[in-house]
């Protein structure tokens, strides 16, 4: 710790406000003057009483008003004629002890009656009462008085008491018991006297046992030894801590323990303690150190070093006031900073006192200085902090407001006025960074009081800005770009001024190094979006989180933060669009005002916004003579399909959630220019809750558009489940006119260039294809549209198949039989179809087709063969020769026969074995069933049915074929298929090793 | 907290040397890693705390940097009391502070608590060219007295998070050893055994 960081004089906690001769006030003349000794504070409920100690022995009582600040003299006595060395302030019996000419002396409070003198008790160098914060200390006042621990042998003791002479005897008498003693009000003192030291304790009432008696203040003494030369004492709790010249030491007043805490070196001042009331600490001085010890006597934190050595030491708060001469310094007892440095004018010789309230207020100092006593008041931190910022020291205002917070001395509302201060002053010197640090810190900060910073007066929210003025160091709010010309200016009258030679209080940072005013604009613009970021976080009410927002996208703006302005706009917000609309306008943000639009519900000027984009991008409208200028034209077109595309999603997005059919028919046909999955999206979007009415829907698609169109229906019809024979019928239609034009296509007699290219590319991705495929299913599927009108489509076309499912469709089985068979000639699906038909005529029409197909077509032998061998038994073979016309050729004729033949025969055979087979089955399982019953079982007395669990016994019983007995009832009741074990033998048979077919 | 828990402990370290041997610095490098050309010599005793990791365990340091000055002698006692662990440093430039130091470690022996872990610091091994004190010498001196030894520098911070690292060693490992060694660890409020090695009275 370097010498300048121990001092910052700045600071003025402490403020002289009268200035009194005592001699003065005393009414006697200049010419005899009073020299003060010591000095006491104490408050009543409207006054602070002042006493102060002579060095003539005399003892004046002053009254201080706190208000008027004025002193009068209240009553004065004589005491001794040596000076008043201390005086101690018995608030809990009501005296004021006061030592002099080595005797104690107790008088009233306020010095009505004649002072007694403590008879029992002489050469007292040092008298100190107790601190017991609260706690009550059980000192052991009974026996002879002295302490059971006491250290003095037995002899020595009595030796004492004789030579004392001031003992009182026969103090065995009855003790007083605990509660009645708490009820009194006593207080304990700690006298120290030549080598002795002695506890007293001082109590008011009239209680027999005691030592002494001194106008209705009874006292009652423990002596200690081994202590000698005492010079200064302080009993915090169970410790008197005394100072010597030989150095500090502890006592225990309970035990009489002494413990040496360390000894003075060579040739160092008087022994000097101070009492620290607040942390229950003393501070020991060594020359012009101060060592802090906790109740113990052990060290606590650092040492404090003070300038010089001081005469006298004060506790005040959380600081250590230090005196000599006619000088005072403040330090901080945390730290040991020295925060504040007074000097007062010498007014004679002698020690100088200084004194404090502290176990009151703490908020009143007196300096004695010989004949002149200077009354100080404590500036509270709050008036500090306010002086500082007034003489714009704000690093020090900074620091000053960090120690009483972190000493808790400030309330946490007078904390956030501070902060908040603080901001708008740093505000005002350009300090944006700082500024909205100390705004943030502020909890009773409104995020409306930076609102004038933003936008001029009056506007929306001029009615919500509090009128808050703070302590009125700065001046009113105004708009960001004024406050930095007004900065620059004072700046500029600095640099001048400190050209001139006179000295500014302008920023050093800023005279060095002059920040233009873009910088300080776009620095002020930024904090104030990092406040109001922070701000839309809090709990606001709705108009000032309207002005937040709005707030907010303005300044966005104002940077052109593209990206910002669009996340705000399209995240929740609670923007005023129309304070944002022609602004966003004019300025071209119209992506955010599309946003802001859409966030806001407005979706109409929202898709309008988007069209206007996408139109704008196509015809390459948007673009910037700027951007054109650096992009290369293939860049633009790309970027410009995508700002189209990008227009297009946006406002897919938003009609997918639109229920509104006018609006959405109107922004579908743009849209599907740009992209057809997007327009189909929005028809199927499963968003909204009620769907659009599908004829609108239907009618308003361009009918251009064939595969929005399908998917739509598609969607209608798979995924609505869509039971309207219209909607079916439609895709039919659609499906079967796109399969036509497909195959159209691809048949190659086309010649258009057009229809020519259209086919190269339906080749490559073959949706001809593909739509037959789906044509084909979804007339399969589909039982809810009407063949005959998809019939009447392709029935010159050469979709066959089609026109077999058709047929199908519509019960012509002969129609059907024949397309399969004779166009297609796909014997398999004829046959399946037959099978399909499920009657044997159906196989001999088809017989009949291949054999005969007219139309001048030769009959299909191996077509027919094949049927009579896959269905040849299913035939009958007489009509079956009879359909063989005379003109097959007889190779392939007696093929035919003899398959047909064989296939009989095999059949027969077949039909054997399986009954043969069977047979075998039967008869093993026959075997099985006898061995199965045939079984033995051994029932004991033990045995239970495995169902009810009642014993068997006597009872019928059954056993099933899984080793599960069961009683008879429960034999009834469950039946011969499920065992009382569940196994269903239906379900699941069981097999036995030995019942299969072996043998 | 009546008890430290074991997982975190609380340590009183003294240190304890001639003037200008280097303790603040040492502890202005341990607390704050910082070093200062002129430090300034220390009145009455400055006091730091930083906390040092050893395995799971954590072990604060409460550190007491006394002043050097023969002045301030008669304060060290109250420091070195209940110490759990003391450095006493000496500069490797300078034999005097060498005699001194030794010197500290008698009057430890003789005054101190049994329990205190005792290091000893040759400080300034920045600068070997100058060095007065073999490395051989203060090792021998340290072997025979029981001391741990190192040498350090301030400056270069050669050894500082060492020696106060090897000393939470010692700590951690004496607790397991002996769980509970009367003076080794700071209580909050010692006083039921606020000094049990000084006789009842000074007189």
């Amino acid at each position: 710790m370097d010498a300048s960081s121990r001092r910052s004089w700045d600071r003025t906690v402490l403020e002289p406000f009268v200035e009194i001769d005592l001699a003065e006030i005393a009414g006697l003349s200049s010419a005899t003057p009073l020299s003060i000794r010591s000095v006491s504070l104490f408050s009543d409920s409207h006054q602070t009483l002042v006493l102060i100690g002579t060095g003539g022995g005399k003892l004046l009582l002053l009254s201080l008003d706190p208000s008027s600040k004025s002193i009068e003299l209240l009553r004065s006595v004589s005491i001794s004629n040596r000076p008043i060395e201390s005086i101690e302030i018995l608030t809990e019996i009501d005296r004021i002890l006061v030592l002099s000419d080595g005797f104690l002396f107790l008088v009233d409070r306020l010095l009505l009656q004649v002072a007694r003198k403590l008879g029992f008790i002489k050469d007292v160098t040092a008298v100190v009462k107790r601190l017991g914060f609260g706690d009550s200390l059980n000192l052991d006042f009974s026996g002879d008085g002295l302490l059971k621990a006491d250290v003095s042998s037995a002899g020595q003791r009595l030796l004492q008491k004789l030579g004392s002479g001031i003992r009182a005897n026969g103090l065995k008498q009855l003790r007083v018991s605990e509660s009645h003693r708490d009820k009194e009000s006593n207080c304990l003192i700690a006298v120290a006297a030549l080598k002795r030291l002695v506890l007293v304790e001082l109590t008011v009432s009239a209680t027999i046992d005691v030592d002494f008696d001194y106008g209705g203040i009874s006292v009652r003494l423990k002596e200690m030894q081994g202590v000698e030369g005492v010079k200064t004492m302080a009993w915090i709790g169970d410790s008197v801590i005394v100072g010597s010249l030989d150095g500090y030491m502890l006592f225990s007043a309970s035990s009489g323990k002494c413990t040496p805490i360390f000894s003075l070196p060579e040739s160092s001042g008087p022994p000097k303690l101070l009492p620290l009331l607040r942390s229950k600490e003393v501070l020991l001085l060594v020359d012009n150190v101060g060592v802090i010890v906790n109740d113990v006597g052990q060290p606590v934190g650092g040492s404090l070093v003070f300038q010089y050595v001081p005469d006298s030491i004060v506790e005040m708060s959380s600081h250590v006031i230090v005196a000599r001469d006619s000088k005072m310094e403040l330090y901080r007892r945390k730290t040991g900073t020295s925060i504040q440095s007074l000097n007062f004018t010498k007014s004679g010789s002698g020690p100088c006192v200084v004194v404090s309230d502290e176990q009151r207020s703490g908020e009143t100092v007196v300096v004695a200085t010989s004949h002149k006593a200077i009354f100080l008041h404590k500036v509270s931190a709050e008036e500090q902090i306010k002086d500082l910022l007034r003489k714009n020291n704000f690093k020090e205002a900074i620091s000053l407001l960090e120690e009483v917070e972190s000493e808790g001395e400030i309330t946490e509302e007078m904390l956030s006025f501070i902060h908040a201060q603080l901001g708008f002053l740093l505000l005002f010197d350009l300090h944006f960074e700082e500024a909205v640090n100390h705004f943030l810190l502020s909890k009773t900060m409104q995020p409306s009081e930076v609102f004038p910073f933003i936008m001029r007066d009056p506007n929306r929210w001029s009615h919500l800005v509090p009128r808050n003025r703070y302590w009125g160091l700065h001046p009113p709010p105004i708009p960001l770009e004024d406050v930095v010309d007004d900065g620059l200016m004072a700046i500029q009258r600095g640099v001048f001024l400190r050209k001139a030679g006179v000295d500014t209080s302008a920023d050093e940072d800023f005279l060095s190094n002059l920040p233009s005013k873009a910088e300080l604009l776009e620095s002020g613009i930024k904090n104030i979006i990092r406040y109001l970021c922070v701000s839309r976080n809090k709990d606001l009410i709705p108009s000032v989180r309207e002005g937040v927002d709005t707030l907010l996208m303005y300044l966005y703006r104002a940077l052109n933060h593209v990206d910002d302005m669009e996340q705000l706009a399209s995240s929740e917000n609670s923007c005023v669009v129309e304070e944002l609309e022609s602004l966003l306008g004019d300025s071209g943000h119209l992506r955010t005002l599309a946003f802001l639009y859409a966030s806001k519900g407005i979706s109409s000027k929202a898709l309008s916004i988007w069209h206007i984009l996408a139109r704008n991008y196509s015809t390459g409208l948007w673009k910037d003579t700027s951007i054109s200028v650096e992009h290369d034209l293939p860049d633009v077109s790309i970027d410009s399909i995508s700002g189209q595309k990008a227009a297009a999603i946006e406002a897919s997005k938003l009609l997918e959630e639109s229920a509104d059919e006018d609006l959405v028919l109107e922004h579908l046909g743009w849209i599907a220019e740009i992209d057809q999955d997007l327009a189909v999206l929005i028809l199927t979007s499963d968003k909204r809750v009620n769907q659009l009415p599908p004829e609108e829907v239907l009618k308003a698609i361009d009918p251009k558009k064939v595969e929005i169109q399908q998917r739509y229906l598609q969607w209608l019809i798979e995924d609505q489940d869509s039971e309207d024979i219209r909607f079916h019928t439609l895709y039919a239609l659609s499906l079967a006119k796109s399969a036509i034009e497909a195959i159209e296509g691809t048949s190659g007699n086309v010649d258009s260039k057009a229809d020519h290219e259209k086919k190269v590319s339906d080749v490559d991705s073959g949706p001809g294809n593909s739509i037959r495929e789906k044509l084909q299913v979804f007339l399969q599927v589909s039982d809810l549209y009407d063949p005959e009108e998809v019939l009447d489509l392709i029935g010159r076309s050469e979709l066959w198949l089609e026109k077999a499912i058709l047929c199908k469709k519509m019960g012509q089985e002969t129609l059907v039989l024949e397309i399969l068979a004779l166009k297609l000639e796909d014997c398999e699906a004829a046959e399946q179809y037959c099978a399909e038909i499920g009657r044997d005529d159906a196989y001999m029409r088809l017989l009949d087709l291949y054999l005969d197909p007219e139309d001048g077509k030769a009959p299909m032998f191996d077509a027919a063969v094949r049927l009579l061998h896959n269905h040849g038994e299913s035939l009958d073979p007489l009509q079956v020769l009879e359909k063989l016309s005379p003109e097959m050729p007889l190779q392939l004729a007696s093929n035919t026969i003899l398959r047909m033949l064989r296939a009989r025969v095999h059949h027969h055979h077949q039909g054997q074995i399986v009954h043969n087979i069977s047979k075998a089955m039967n008869l093993d399982a026959q075997l099985a069933r006898i061995e199965e019953r045939s079984r033995y079982v051994q029932i004991s007395d033990e045995s239970i049915c495995d169902s009810c669990h009642a014993r068997l016994g006597t009872k019928l019983f059954a056993m099933y074929p899984d080793d599960s007995i069961v009683c008879y009832k429960c034999y009834r009741r469950l039946g011969e298929s499920v065992s009382a074990r569940g196994h269903d033998f239906q379900q699941d048979p069981v097999f036995k090793q030995g019942w299969l077919v072996t043998r | 907290m009546a008890m430290p828990s074991n997982k975190n402990k609380n340590a009183k370290l003294v240190l304890l040397g001639d003037v200008g041997t280097g303790k603040s610095s040492l502890v202005l490098r341990f607390v704050k890693g910082q070093f200062i050309e002129f430090q300034e010599s220390t009145i009455g005793a400055a006091f730091f705390s930083q906390t040092v990791s050893v395995n799971d365990e954590s072990v604060k340091f409460e550190i007491w940097d006394t002043a050097g000055q023969e002045r301030y002698h008669s304060l060290a006692p109250m420091y070195y009391r209940g110490a759990a662990a003391a450095i006493i440093v000496y500069d490797l430039t300078n034999p005097a502070s060498f005699t001194r130091a030794k010197k500290w470690v008698q009057e430890l022996q003789a005054q101190g608590n049994a329990n205190t872990i005792m290091a000893l610091a040759g400080n300034k091994a920045d600068m070997l060219e100058a060095r007065k004190v073999t490395e051989e010498e203060a090792k021998t001196y340290a072997q025979e007295n029981g001391l741990f030894f190192m040498e350090t520098s301030a400056k270069t911070a050669l050894n500082v998070n060492d020696i106060f690292y090897e000393i939470a060693k010692k700590l951690v490992q004496a607790q397991t050893v002996a769980p509970n060694p009367s003076g080794m660890i700071l209580m909050d409020r010692p006083a039921d055994q606020a000094t049990p090695r000084t006789s009842s009275c000074c007189a």
